[in-house]
């Protein structure tokens, strides 16, 4: 019984259905023309051209977007070339890594970052402020994290913090920020010159560290260059960097959705 | 917790441990081990805006001192009734300003800072040098704690004259 109940339900559903589908086929009756649902397949709105990729009215709004998205940027771009660091500092760049190096008295530091995800989210926190004018907009700051690589002559292991930029405790720009200009997340000893992370090597972790001991190793990177004045000079190249590959990034979408 | 040392500025080069180490040897001599503070180093811009808010002076100072305890006897250790009351305040150090300082008398800035820390200190255990009479009462702690403190370090520290600071507890 229950299952031919259900065979009905199902039967007077698919009925419903197709009746819904005959009443909206049937509505163009009146206005002479008859809307083709279900016959016609969607017909792309593209363009002609003899390069034989796909190219849609969409593609064409999106290129005209994009060069003028890239005017604006290159406008506003703050550096056409990179900042340089103080302190003797080596830059060495792939891509959107970069790596700094320096060597002191025999040591080696290495700083190594990465400007992919670098720019924390700006959050709106007044609403009677929403609406900005362009002046008025919050200036886009990226700020990496950044390992730190310290490699004594003759000492197979590199000694590498893990440091990154605190976001400020009160909030973006707003009230007093109390939070230091960088911080060390992790320390760990690592094979000189490996790639791969050891995760077989102990990693202290500063979340519940003695402060005593934090302080000595802020210290001691202090020592080798990497301080506060390091940490400002770092976020401005980082943010030259990063602007840098975005243009480079819209220039060559631009390329590939262009109609050549 | 303990002392939270945060260091906001990059005008003067800075040995956080040398100050937290100082700072721990004041806390003990004030016995105030228990109770957590928070030491911030920050420039002349910073100390200066403070300063004006706070203070309503637009200019730099050595320190600035915010209490967590307000209107405290002088001297008196805040009686405590739970846990997160364990917090004397925040002490602002304008380390700029105090490194200025130490070029004209030729002082050693991290003894300056410390100097400078157990004024702040004397600020958060209530207290100030408004009247004449309120500051010796604070000149004479201040001696007192600096005196213990060289004779449990070595040190050669003397207290701030009336010439050399300018803070008072906002």
């Amino acid at each position: 019984m229950l299952k031919s109940v259900s065979r009905a339900v199902q039967l007077a559903a698919r009925l419903s259905f197709s009746r819904s589908f005959w009443s909206l086929s049937s509505s163009g009756a009146a206005s002479g023309s008859r809307p083709r649902l279900l016959t016609a397949t969607r017909a792309l709105p593209t363009l002609s051209c003899g390069c034989g990729s796909l190219h849609t009215e969409g593609d064409k709004a999106f290129a005209e977007f994009l060069t003028d998205e890239i005017k604006e940027e290159k406008k506003i771009q703050k550096n056409k070339s990179l900042p340089k660091m103080s302190g003797g500092w080596e830059l060495e760049l792939n891509g959107t890594e970069a790596k700094l190096i320096r060597s002191l008295s025999g040591e080696k530091v290495t700083i190594t970052f990465n400007v992919n995800n670098s720019i924390p989210p700006q959050l709106e926190e007044d609403p009677e402020h929403a609406q900005k004018s362009p002046e008025d907009e919050p200036e886009i700051v990226s700020t990496p994290n950044f390992v730190v690589e310290v490699t004594k002559p003759g000492v197979k292991s590199s000694l590498v913090f893990d440091c990154h930029f605190p976001e400020d405790e009160t909030g973006h720009g707003e009230g007093e920020e109390e939070s230091d200009i960088f911080a060390i997340r992790e320390v760990s000893f690592q094979p000189e010159g490996d790639v791969e992370w050891k995760e077989t090597s102990y990693t202290l972790n500063t979340d519940s560290l003695d402060w005593a001991l934090y302080d000595h190793l802020m210290d001691f990177l202090a020592d080798r260059g990497v301080d506060n004045t390091f940490a400002d000079e770092l976020t401005e190249l980082s943010t030259a960097l990063e602007h840098q590959e975005y243009i480079k990034f819209l220039e060559d979408l631009s390329t590939f959705v262009k109609c050549k | 917790m303990g002392v939270v040392l945060r260091n906001l500025q990059n005008v003067v080069p800075l040995r956080r441990a040398k100050l937290r180490k100082d700072v721990e040897v004041l806390r003990h001599i004030f016995g105030v081990q228990r109770f957590d503070m928070g030491i911030i180093c920050v420039d002349n811009r910073r100390i200066q805006r403070i300063n004006h808010v706070y203070r309503k002076k637009n200019q730099p100072t050595d320190v600035l001192s915010f209490p967590f305890y307000e209107d405290l006897r002088p001297g008196k250790i805040p009686c405590v009734l739970q846990r997160e009351e364990y917090n004397l305040g925040d002490i602002f150090l304008g380390v700029e300003y105090v490194m200025q300082q130490c070029k004209e008398t030729s002082q050693d800035l991290h003894e300056a800072l410390t100097v400078v820390t157990a004024h702040g200190i004397c600020h958060l255990l209530g207290y100030r040098h408004e009247t004449e009479e309120e500051w010796n009462e604070m000149q004479q702690k201040e001696s007192y704690i600096l005196s213990e403190f060289n004779r449990l370090t070595g040190s050669h520290l003397e207290p701030l004259t009336k010439r050399s600071t300018q803070d008072m507890r906002p």
